[in-house]
Order: C-alpha cells, then structure tokens, then sequence
C-alpha cells in the first residue's frame, strides 16, 4: 500500500467545489431501502456474503483475554458447521472478514488466532478511539504500539476539532503521520460522520481522509449519538466513486454502529452494489463493523436451512 | 430465468447477483374481470350497460396478452349517456357541499377495502397507480367539495362536463380533471382511452358504491378520439377538458370547434422539457435524477440534459457509471423500436457520441438506456424527439444561455434545475416560461399545486384552487356563453373574407374605413382598416415591452393604471360624448359608462398586488411556489355593448397581470377606443404595451389568430368567427375565451359589464401558473 499513498496528495480545489444535496440524498437512500430484498438460496448466500464482510468486533471497558479468545473463535467459525455444509459451503472458507479489539487486546486476539492456525487479521482501534482528543504524539504512539503487537488494520479517529474548523490540511499532514505509522498495515479511518454536522462536511472529511491514503473510510466509532445510516453511507460511497473517477484508487467503505440485523446487513450490501457495484462486495473493499449481528445472520441461516427460527441459545455464542 | 433454481449458494455467493424478479399476482383484477366475463360494457347511469350489436375493442397487457374487451360506443349510446348525465347533475349538484363532500371520503374507505383490485388492475393495464396518490386526490377534493361554498362563494357548477383524455395519458392526470369537476358538483361523462378504460370503469362503480348519484359519472369507451367529439355534440354538454398528447388534443379541437363547448386541454404528455444541470450542482444526486427521469418504466415527457461546460467531464464520466449495470426498456411496438433506430443513427451521423450499458440487441420492442451526447438544439432528435429511452445531452456555458436554450422550445410544461445556489436556482426558475419548475428534483406533482402548461403545452390550470375555476361558472354569468349552432362553412366564410382582403391595400399603407352613426347612415369619422401588418407591428412592439412590464413590481403597475385613470377622468367629457354619438345612447348614459369605467379601472389598479400566489402546503417537505405569471400578449376582440366599460375592463385584466395587448375594438364602434388612444398618450405606460387595432373584425380576427406570440384570444364576435378560433388556434395553442354576440339585439342579453365578479372571472384569464418546488431535508 506504500506506493498508493505515495501518489496520493490534498487538492483543496477539489475539496472547496463539494456539495451536497440533502434532501436528493434522502430520496435516494429511502428508495434503496425500498430495494426488495433477496430471498430463498439469493438471501442464504448474500448473508454468508456479509459474514465475510464483518469486522467481529468487542469494544468494552470489560474486554479481557477470555472474551476476546471467545470472539476470535466466533470469528474463524462464524456459522455452524453443519449449517455450511447443507449449503455446500464448509469448505469455502467462510469466515469473518476481521476481529477488531482495542490496542492492549491486540496482543491476547493475536495469540488466539495464532493457536487457532488462523491467519485472519487483527484490527485494532487506535488514536485516542473513540474521541480523538488526545495529544498527536500518544495518538501516533498507539498505532505504532498495536502494529508492532501484531494488528494488521488499524482504525483510526479523525481530529472533529480539525474537521469543524475546515483545517483540511492540517488534518491531512495527521492522516497521512498515522499512514506512515501504520506501515504495511491496513489503515481504515473513522469519520465519525454524527459529529461532523453536515452532509457536505462528511464527504470532504471522506475525500481528505482518502487523499491522505486510507484504505477504508468509516462510518463512526460505534460511541456517537448517530452511526451508520443509509444517507451517510451514500455521501460517503459517493465520495468514493468520485475519487475512483479521478484517481482510480478503489478505497473500501466501513459502516460500523447500530447494525443489528439481517435484514439491515443485505441492505447494505444492496446499497454497495446500486452505488458502487460489484466489485466493492468483498472485505478487501467492504467491512460492517458489528458485534450482535453475527448472532442475528446465523439466525437466519438456520431459518433458510431448516425452517424453523433458532433460538438465541441453540447457536454457539461469541 | 431458466437455470434460477439450480443456482447453488456458492454461485450466488461468487456473482452477487439478485434474486429473480417476483412477478406480481393480478388474481383480485382478474377475479373482477372474470365476474364481468372479461367483457366491460358502457357505464351509464350508474351500472354497466352492454349494448347488443356493438364494435368491441380489446385492451391488451404489455406482453401482448389479452386482458378484456370494452365496448365501442356509437351515437346512441353518447344520447343516452348525455341524458343520464343531465339527470346526474340535476341530483348531484342538489347535494349539499358535506353530501357531496361525504361520497369522495367514503370513496376513500372503499379504496381501503379494493385498493388492491384497483392497484392490479392499474397494473394490468400499463397504468401504475399507488394507491397513496388516489386517496391524496380524493382526500383534497373532498376538503374542496365540503368547501365549496365558503370559500368560493357565488361560483357554481357548469352543468354535464365531459373529460376526454387520450390513450397514453396517466390515471393521474385523468383524475386530476375528473375529481375536481366531481368536487364542484358537476356531473362527468369521461371518455378514457383505450388502455386506461378499465381501472376508469371499476373506478366509476366504486364511486356510485360510495353513494355517488346514478349519472354523474358515466364511462364511454370507444376506439379513439372521434368518441369526444361525438360526446361534444350532444346539447348537454356544457364543458370538455382534455389531458394527453398534442396530436390527439389538436383532433379534439379540431372537431369540436363550432360546437359552441369551450374546449381546453393540457399536454401533459410527450413535451419537451430541460434537465439543466449547473456547475455548482450536487452533481452525484443530478446525475442519478436525470438517469431516473429519463429511463423511467414509462416516459411521459422527454427529457433533454442540459450541462453547464465546466461539469460536462464529470457528468459524463458519472453517467457511464451509473448507466453501466442498466437493462434494456421495454418499448411500446416494434415500429417504435425502427423509429429508435432511425433515430440513434441520424444522430450518430451528426456526430453523436453514445453512452449506452450495452449495445442494442439486433431487434424486438426493447432498447437499452441511451445518452446522446454532443447534442444540439438544432438536432432532429431534440426537434422531434423519438419514442424510447434516449435523453439528448447538450451543454451551455453561462446562466443565461441556460435559461435561452430551456425557453427555446415551443413546450413549456417543466423543468427540472439542480444548483445548491439558491439565488441562482429562484432567478432560474423565474426566467424558465414552463408551468413547473423543480429545483434538485424532478416529477413531483401533487394536487394542491395549479399545473399550467406554458406555452404548446396546454391551456387551462388542473390542481389546486385555480384548477377548480375551470369547473364553475362566475357569479352572475350565463354558461355557455357560445351558441349551440353548427355552422358547417363558417371556417370558409371567415378564410374567404381573410384572402379577399390581403389583395385590398390594408391601413399600413393607408386605407380606411367609414364609422357610422346608428340608425341613420352618417359617417361620423373614418378609422384606419388595420390588417395583418398591422397585428404584426403591434405585436412585434408589445413583446418588446411586455417583459419589462411583467418585472416590474406590482405597486409600480399599480402606480401606472392610478394615473391612466387620472388621464381618464382628464378626457371624461370627451369619452362621453364619442360614446353617445357612436351608440346613439343619451349622454346621461354615456357619462354613466364613463364613471363606471373610471371605477373599474380604479378597481384593477388597486388589484395589482392583490393576485398572488404563495407557499402551498404540500406534503412534502421544503418549499412549494405557486406563482402567477402574465401570459404574454393578449389578443382581445372587443364586443360592440358598453364599447368603453368593456374595453377598459378587459385592458385592466390584461395590464394588472403583466400582460401586453392587441386590442380590436368594435368594428361598429371603434370611436370610444380611439378617443381612448388619447388617454393612453397621456399615461406613463409603455409605447407597444396596448395595441389598438380598428377595422374589419374578422380580418383582424384571423390575423390575431396566426400569430404564434399571441398566446391567448379573449373574442367576441360571430359564431363563425368563435369557429375559425377554435379551429386554428392549435399550433401552438392559444388559450381562448370566446363569446358569441348577436348583433342585433345586443342591448339587453349577453354580459353584463358592470357586475363585479367579472374582476376575478377576467384576472384569472389573464395570468398562468407557476410552480416552483425546492424540497428540503
């Protein structure tokens, strides 16, 4: 990813010209949710689909290694066997796409996986998550701290303060300081999109935050008072677009917060295939950041296999 | 899609594909066909009547299948209807406005228990229709039924009105007439086309279910549009109106004029309108509402993309992208799909570029989405659009050549702008001559917004308060106003009078006619013989003056008559004295009609910024702009009674609205209007904004009507000439007001031109609608 961010600089042209329609922003996420949503074997697959997109997170005060260990398991089996193997897809790989801990679980998720023969990614939340008002310095210090504990995706909190003030450069020369100190990490930035006011705001945020290099832009920290809707992601998966139009860097998008169900993840899905296409629906390119919903999509999966609606306790826990 | 079900979870897994479509069921709508044995009859008096011995027509679905067959009506059947329809109105219009107002909102609750017959058969038939928008119509009209009375007090219903619409016109926009005609208390015969003759039957027998009078509505289907002209004939009608397409309307009023039924029309369907993008546009959002507008499942009007240079890349680049994963559109015919063609590759000759999600299949009745960029307005594909799902891409470099090229159309229904600049956007649609103007959207309606169609596209107002009034008759007015003959070679007449005269010198070089006293033969002056030249210069001057006229504010408009009347009340003597010498009344009664037309015209001054629109409660959020507009110039035909009271009366419903006028007066009394042209000597209005044109009537008449500025004719005159008017004032459409006077007894019948209710019966002549929608979060 090196080479990427390399190319990759602030034009505040670009920036000043951005403008967003509120109200045209709402018809459209109002008419993807009126979407129909797949059924039968489309739903069964598209499911499994957003199972390999989940960022399996835990984000607690509380988190200690044996929760952690218990989600990093969830997460390299995140269906029942049996369920898979009746769909034909046990021996696809379907896991989720990461765990995402907090930098001092880094080291215990690692450990997990690494007994586990997983090779799937640790992703850590870092920058003074999830308000961002701590000094540059520690904030830099903790990305460098959860890299060289194993993590291979950072999450990292923009500067609000930055983002309000419209300092777009200076928080560019921030993102692009965490960029450097990510290394060959993943580097996945939280706008924080409840707490940037308007739509306009959010998709600067989200081209600034691209420029400076991201991989994956996302939604918010799961801690505002409002997370992923509909009409933010499509300000920001517009931002997206546009950005592939110029640059032709595809940047993955992260809503993350309050994805609770089934039904909400095949939306998303739909969402990223109206507006981006199909080329966004892989974890290399499309992440949810949920905790419950796994619960929920296996749920489901059992429902399609068998016919009958599980109950919460007949499905392994994370 | 044949192999759906053997696709395992990998594979949809790998593709991400969707599902396959779910077909939607029609069993309710079949269920109801099936009771009536697939064949629909005539719905007269309240119940199904199937004529022994009649043509049938079939309606078919978009795959071709069957769906039923309806019955052709013939004269006999349009006789029977119009009497049940006379009876209708009799018992409905006895109803109190609650009664009435209690059939539509029971209508409603029967929506609840059939709606999804009616929504499935809607369906069937090619003509979606949510069932939210039909309890929306029947809800407002029935807050307009229960107030009828209080709020436009003294107007009442015309009598039987006939609604004709044409095969493609929506279920929507045949409502939009047909409930507020309902509303006022009139009865309705509708004659829908072809394809929307089912959910207008079933719609028909869930009204009388819902308590409505046997009669007042009554269904006639038929082949096509002959059956409204047929339906016009009959004595009982009092009105027509028609929703659709131009060429169908123009065959309406082609065959309906001389029938003595005012006519007026809305295109609603197949004009032109502009899809302007500006640089400081949410260009994502723009872009995905002219994909939705344009590649719409069916396509009422045609869109053509307008882009401001400086986003062309960016517009462009968006719509490959957003374009790529479309479908191909179903078209209505294969002869459809050869015009299409034919179209694609006369504009690739000119050079067209093509944005297209894949190349068209070799042949069938389907075309995918297609942007035809590097257009021009000179193209032939943006001249006369084809059918199908191709949208013109032109660019424009300035605000005001935006403005230029969406005004250079002879349509003038809507527009859709997108700018987050909101002065630009209100200036935008200040400018724009088109009926509705949708900032940062496009395509909303709702009933509670007047629709006007500006322009060739319509002459009357639906929706709103205004689009109730062409259902009522004024207080104090006699409704029709024009005689029930049929005078087969009046057009001829007319035409002859017109081809004799240009071979005559006309005044431009000088020639004049003799003005003569009544009774005895003693000329009292000569005037000039104005003649086509004549119409030609004043016009010529009136749109000079006229925009300046419509901008300024309403209280310097004001200002400007307050003084005409000072100039006025300057010449009253002389007024008098050149009424009593023209009409031969005493100059008591000449000094009477002078002060009464110093009053009326006080009245207007004190009227201008009194006509005005506002911020309509729609139910959306944001703003929704009802505005009127002057029409442009008006063509006025001056009636021989009261030659200074009417003249003054109709010149003040013209100026107070921002209008410019031609008027001809009187050809037996022309000496008022020119002792009047002094008058306006003396005011600060204008030169060009009043026109007085004396000679020949009809020759003026027939000039008047081949001009295409003039945009509306107010007439009186002969039979033959409210003929030829109706006749030839189609292309582009005028709106006219016509009135017939017998010339010999003019003393005491026809209007009246002292009563006060022609002020709002005349202002709402004189101006068109506007709605301007700018919806908010």
């Amino acid at each position: 990813f090196f080479y990427f961010s390399m190319s990759r600089v602030l034009d505040l042209e670009w920036i000043s010209k951005v403008r967003v329609n509120t109200h045209s922003v709402l018809m459209r996420a109002q008419h993807i949710q009126g979407q129909k949503i797949p059924n039968k074997q489309w739903q069964a697959a598209w499911l499994l689909k957003a199972v390999t997109c989940i960022d399996l997170t835990t984000l607690n005060g509380d988190d200690t290694p044996s929760n952690v260990h218990r989600l990093c398991l969830k997460a390299i089996q995140p269906v029942q066997h049996d369920l898979l193997r009746k769909m034909n897809m046990h021996n696809k790989g379907v896991t989720t796409a990461a765990v995402c801990v907090y930098p001092s679980r880094v080291a215990d998720a690692v450990m997990s996986l690494k007994a586990a023969n997983s090779s799937l990614p640790v992703a850590s939340v870092a920058t003074g998550f999830p308000a961002g008002q701590t000094p540059l310095e520690t904030r830099l210090k903790e990305v460098c701290m959860a890299v060289a504990d194993g993590a291979t995706e950072i999450d990292i909190v923009i500067n609000r303060t930055l983002a309000l003030q419209g300092q777009w450069e200076a928080m560019y020369d921030e993102i692009c300081q965490f960029r450097r100190a990510c290394g060959d990490a993943f580097m996945k930035t939280i706008l924080a999109v409840g707490e940037l006011g308007t739509f306009t705001n959010v998709y600067k945020a989200s081209l600034v935050a691209m420029m400076a290099g991201s991989d994956f832009i996302k939604t918010s920290t799961g801690k505002e008072a409002v997370n992923a809707t509909y009409p933010i992601a499509i300000v920001m998966v517009r931002a997206i677009r546009d950005y592939y139009l110029r640059t032709g860097f595809k940047v993955g998008f992260k809503p993350a917060g309050g994805i609770r169900t089934a039904q909400e993840s095949l939306l998303w899905l739909t969402l990223i295939k109206e507006e981006l296409g199909n080329d966004w629906l892989c974890p290399h390119l499309f992440r949810l950041g949920a905790s419950s919903l796994l619960a929920d999509i296996e749920r489901q999966i059992y429902h399609h296999i068998t016919g009958k609606y599980a109950a919460y306790h007949e499905l392994p826990m994370a | 899609m044949a192999g759906s079900a053997t696709k395992t979870v990998h594979d949809i897994f790998q593709s991400m594909e969707y599902g396959p479509a779910t077909t939607s069921t029609f069993a309710t709508a079949q269920a109801w066909l099936d009771h009536h044995s697939r064949s629909l009859g005539l719905f007269i008096d309240g119940m199904f009547v199937r004529p022994a011995d009649r043509q049938s027509c079939s309606v078919t679905d978009s795959t071709g299948g069957a769906v039923c067959s309806t019955v052709c009506a013939v004269g006999d059947d349009v006789s029977q209807c119009a009497s049940s329809a006379a009876n209708g109105y009799k018992a409905w219009s006895s109803l109190t406005c609650q009664q009435r107002a209690k059939v539509l909102l029971r209508l409603v609750s029967l929506l609840g228990q059939h709606g999804q017959c009616v929504s499935q058969l809607c369906e069937l038939c090619g003509a979606p229709c949510s069932l939210s928008t039909l309890v929306r119509l029947l809800q407002y009209y029935g807050s307009w039924a229960q107030l009828r009375d209080t709020l436009i007090s003294g107007w009442a219903p015309l009598g039987v009105v006939a609604v004709v619409v044409s095969d493609d016109c929506s279920l929507y926009s045949l409502l939009l007439k047909v409930l507020p005609a309902l509303a006022m208390g009139n009865s309705v015969i509708v004659v829908p086309g072809r394809t929307k003759a089912p959910p207008a039957l079933l719609l028909a027998q869930l009204f009388v279910a819902a308590g409505l009078p046997a009669g007042a509505l009554n269904v006639l289907t038929g082949g096509d549009m002959s059956l409204g002209a047929e339906v016009a004939q009959s004595p009982n009608i009092s009105y027509i109106t028609y929703s659709g397409n131009k060429q169908d309307a123009v065959r309406l009023c082609e065959a309906t004029a001389g029938m003595g039924v005012p006519v007026s029309v809305s295109i609603c369907i197949g004009p032109t309108c502009p899809f302007i993008i500006f640089e400081s546009a949410d260009i994502d959002s723009a872009v995905d509402g002219v994909i939705e507008a344009a590649f719409k499942k069916i396509r009422e009007v045609h869109w053509v993309l307008c882009v401001q240079e400086s986003v062309l890349e960016s517009v462009e680049a968006r719509l490959r992208l957003r374009m790529a994963g479309m479908k191909c559109l179903a078209l209505r015919s294969d002869e459809d799909r050869t015009l299409v063609d034919a179209a694609v590759q006369e504009a690739q000759q000119q050079g067209a570029m093509l944005i297209q999600p894949c190349t068209a299949p070799p042949s069938g009745a389907q075309y995918p989405p297609t942007v035809l960029c590097r257009a021009a307005p000179s193209s032939l594909f943006v001249v006369s659009p084809s059918p199908g799902p191709l949208l013109p891409f032109m660019t424009f470099r300035t605000n005001t050549e935006a403005v230029a090229i969406g005004n250079h159309s002879p349509h003038g229904l809507a527009a859709s702008i997108w700018t987050e600049d909101l002065t630009l956007a209100l200036e935008t649609a200040k400018s724009l001559s088109v009926g509705s103007v949708w900032v940062n959207s496009h395509s909303m309606s709702d009933p509670c917004m007047p629709v006007c169609g500006h322009k060739d596209s319509g002459t009357c107002t639906d929706g709103g308060q205004e689009g109730l009034y062409q259902f009522l008759c004024s207080p104090g007015s006699s409704f029709p106003t024009l005689p029930r003959s049929w005078v087969v070679d009046a057009l001829l007449a007319l035409t002859h009078n017109y081809v004799c005269t240009t071979d005559l010198p006309i005044s431009v070089s000088g020639c004049s006619l003799a003005v003569q006293s009544p009774g005895c033969g003693d000329v009292l002056a000569y005037c000039p013989d104005g003649g086509r030249k004549d119409v030609r210069n004043a016009v010529e001057a009136a749109v000079k003056v006229q925009p300046g006229w419509m901008k300024k504010s309403a209280s310097a408009r004001a200002q400007s008559l307050y003084l005409l009347v000072k100039c006025l009340e300057a010449k009253r003597q002389d007024l008098a004295a050149s009424i009593s010498a023209q009409a031969g009344v005493s100059l008591d009664k000449a000094e009477k009609e002078t002060d009464f037309s110093i009053s009326r015209l006080n009245d207007w001054a004190a009227n201008c910024d009194k006509i005005k629109g506002g911020n309509l409660p729609v139910p959306h959020s944001g703003l929704a702009l009802s505005l009127p507009e002057a029409l442009g110039v008006v063509g006025v035909v001056l009636p021989d009674k009261n030659p200074l009271l009417s003249m003054v009366t109709l010149l003040g419903a013209a100026l107070t609205t921002g209008n410019a006028v031609v008027m001809v007066p009187s050809q037996k009394y022309p000496l008022p209007a020119l002792t009047f042209i002094q008058v306006l000597q003396s005011s600060d209005l204008p030169a060009g904004l009043v026109n007085i044109l004396t000679g020949r009537r009809d020759q003026l008449t027939v000039a008047l009507a081949n001009h295409s500025v003039i945009k509306a004719i107010w007439y009186w005159g002969s039979a033959e000439g409210c003929q030829y008017l109706q006749h030839t004032c189609t292309n582009p459409l005028k709106t006219l007001y016509l009135s017939s006077q017998k010339d010999e007894e003019e003393t005491d019948e026809g209007r009246d031109w002292t009563r006060s209710s022609l002020l709002e019966e005349m202002w709402r002549n004189a101006v068109q609608w506007k709605n301007v929608w700018i919806p908010t979060a």
